[in-house]
């Protein structure tokens, strides 16, 4: 990697921290883990490509909401940033089809805590 | 018409099936007025706000309704839905109550990029230290701030960098000490693997301070991934030249390396955590001389808690007086507080400096499981005290909570419940600072194990009046000549709980009962005949076959082989098991 200069770093776009406008973020830290993260995380991977579903999947640390982990962040165009929490494998692939697909929120699963 | 999505939920925990009902209701209203393609009704698990009726929040606006009446169903559709207007009579304005600064990019960033944590507005507080301000300038900026440790003493953090950077000598040491052990507290942990460049820049700020080329992380083996994810940090940071040689064109050198705690809660303390690094047994000196004077290998050091230095890049950045602007007088900026114990959202919370206990059990945790009466907070871990729900109302500052005979601490907080019995607490915190005493003074290696045995003894039902005296005793030498933090304050569990709960402690010595049932000495389970529908089910739990009797004749429990596993108090659906 090359040095980093002083304008390299004031020059820097915010945007790009949330590359592209759709997401998913996946709560990767010890909490998140413990709770199966590391499963919803590769579901989500292996699901997305076999059904064709484009969309920048990336790990992030904890939230905060230890008590609903797994958490999944999820941000659509057009739907407004959601927070999933108790993620398993199947509402995950839920995820994908209903939310990213089709655009329709997920039942019972979004955590509006903050 | 404009997509709206409304998110709908039961705040009330009682009634579990109304949810349906507003459901149906809602969208029988969107049918008829036909909205139901540009308008996403969800029901979902948790809004934020807790006891206040039906709650519904409609977006894009963030409008938030609470308390709904089936009535006021068709209004909301009517006028906020189809015409855009606040219903004022309904609107809850919600504020939130926490603040994040240290946890601003948990979960929000990659922690194992680099990028990330620039796009965030990272490292630009590092560009401003070395290129416009001078050291002096840095401490004045954290005088300024009111930057106290995070790591629970509270010391002033510019006091500390400014005695190091007084200091005449070619090498000193900036040391961040992740040996998080209290039961219960997982703060650090949780920065160090969600933006371990903050705490990075932090050292390197401290470092040119200072005047310190190295650095070194202190972390406890038993964070594998926190560890990781700090390793990685390092190496991308050393790969961008925000380490090593002439940092970003100055003339300023710093290195970093990590070093792994074997899991002794004593080396948390920093002389003991000094000696560690330097590869000796992890034991504390007395103090003074103190680290900043002659630290690590003899040389002026400073040791600083995760959070605080996860703290500096954005008070750097924004200002010391900006930092100032949250909090009380003497506690500025904000906390983070791991939340656990009875509490119905555990995790973590950053809240400002000053808010109420109250706020935080209640507004953020959604207040206790099953809504079981508060009885008290403990704070601080085994180093702090508990606080009783009448001054649940406290401002949360570094002074209300040790004039409340506890302490601030690294931010551990657990919730108890009328079902927690005091004295097994002060059983537990002891037992854990026995375990964790290195056994180099007298009164933390021997006056732990004895108020450790006073307290079993009080547990069993075999206490005396006089055993109380003795504890304070005991406590109070501890508290007066052991060596380190750990030893002086081992022994505040049992000062607080005594201190606050004494009738719980009588209750145990002299009526030789344990009200919330948790000492199994003394309780002892029973079957009420007349509740008993003789359904047999705690006779084929029970697993030492202790309940005798037969479908017909009830049944009934045999004290002598009972071993007060609780099992059949939980399984009895009917409530005829009681604990006495």
């Amino acid at each position: 990697m090359k040095k980093l200069t002083k304008e390299d770093i004031m020059n820097v776009d915010p945007l790009k921290k949330d590359l592209g406008k759709s997401w998913i973020k996946v709560g990767m830290s010890t909490c998140g883990v413990a709770a199966g993260a590391d499963e919803v995380y590769s579901t989500l991977i292996e699901e997305s490509k076999k059904r064709n579903i484009e969309i920048d999947i990336r790990k992030c640390g904890c939230q905060g909401a230890c008590s609903v982990e797994p958490l999944v962040e999820v941000n659509v165009e057009g739907l407004p940033k959601v927070l999933y929490g108790r993620v398993t494998k199947d509402v995950a692939i839920t995820i994908l089809e209903r939310h990213v697909r089709n655009k329709k929120l997920l039942h019972d699963y979004i955590f509006e805590i903050n | 018409m404009q997509k709206k999505i409304i998110y709908l939920r039961d705040t009330d925990s009682a009634q579990q099936d109304r949810i349906n009902d507003f459901y149906t209701l809602f969208s029988n209203e969107l049918r008829d007025a036909n909205l139901q393609e540009p308008v996403q009704l969800v029901k979902i698990a948790d809004i934020g706000l807790y006891e206040k009726g039906i709650t519904v929040k409609i977006l894009p606006e963030n409008i938030v309704y609470s308390g709904i009446k089936n009535t006021d169903v068709k209004r909301i559709v009517e006028e906020t839905i189809k015409g855009n207007k606040i219903i004022k009579e309904l609107l809850y304005e919600k504020k939130s109550k926490q603040m994040r600064a240290v946890l601003k990019n948990c979960g929000y960033i990659d922690p194992e990029s680099l990028e990330d944590y620039i796009a965030a507005g990272g490292y630009k507080a590092l560009i401003k230290v070395l290129l416009e301000m001078k050291p002096e300038n840095v401490v004045e900026e954290l005088k300024k701030s009111g930057l106290r440790g995070r790591g629970g003493a509270g010391y002033p953090t510019w006091m500390k960098w400014n005695f190091a950077r007084g200091m005449n000598s070619p090498e000193k040491y900036v040391i961040c000490n992740g040996d998080e052990g209290d039961p219960g507290a997982y703060m650090d942990r949780s920065v160090l693997e969600g933006d371990p460049h903050s705490v990075l820049e932090g050292m390197i700020i401290a470092g040119y301070t200072i005047g310190s080329s190295k650095g070194y992380f202190y972390i406890r083996a038993e964070y594998p991934l926190a560890v990781e994810r700090v390793q990685k940090a390092i190496d991308q940071a050393v790969s961008a030249g925000l380490l090593g040689n002439n940092i970003l064109g100055s003339n300023f050198n710093f290195e970093l390396e990590i070093r792994l705690g074997a899991g002794a809660f004593v080396c948390g303390e920093e002389t003991a955590l000094i000696a560690s690094i330097e590869g000796k047994r992890g034991t504390p000196h007395p103090r003074p001389p103190y680290p900043s004077v002659k630290g690590l290998w003899g040389k002026p050091t400073i040791i600083n808690n995760v959070e605080t230095l996860a703290n500096i890049p954005k008070l750097i950045a924004g200002g010391g007086a900006k930092f100032a602007s949250v909090g009380t007088e003497k506690s500025k900026g904000t906390k983070v507080f791991a939340l656990t114990g009875k509490v119905k959202n555990s995790g973590l919370v950053e809240v400002p400096m000053g808010i109420t206990l109250r706020e935080i059990i209640f507004d953020i945790g959604g207040g206790i499981l099953n809504n079981r009466a508060i009885k008290a907070v403990q704070t601080g871990g085994p180093s702090g005290g508990v606080i009783p729900q009448e001054f649940l109302d406290t401002p949360v500052d570094y002074e209300n909570l040790s004039k409340l005979g506890s302490i601030m601490g690294s931010g551990g907080m657990i919730a108890i419940d009328e079902t927690d019995c005091l004295v097994d607490l002060a059983k537990f915190y002891l037992k854990f600072c026995v375990d964790e005493s290195c056994g180099k003074c007298a009164p933390c290696r021997l006056g732990g194990y004895q108020l450790l045995r006073i307290l079993e003894k009080i547990s069993e039902g075999n206490g005396e009046l006089e055993d109380l005296n003795k504890l304070k005793k005991i406590s109070y030498a501890m508290q007066k000549a052991s060596l380190c933090g750990l030893g002086q304050s081992a022994s505040n569990p049992v000062f607080s709980t005594i201190r606050y709960f004494e009738d719980e402690y009588k209750k145990h010595i002299v009526e030789k009962k344990c009200q919330a049932g948790k000492c199994k000495a003394l309780i002892y389970f029973k079957i009420h005949p007349q509740k008993c529908k003789k359904c047999g089910l705690c006779m084929k739990n029970c697993p030492s076959s202790a309940i005798l009797g037969s479908r017909e004749a009830g049944y009934v429990i045999d004290p002598q082989k009972c071993i007060k596993c609780g099992v059949c108090f939980d399984v009895c659906k009917f409530k005829a098991v009681m604990k006495e």
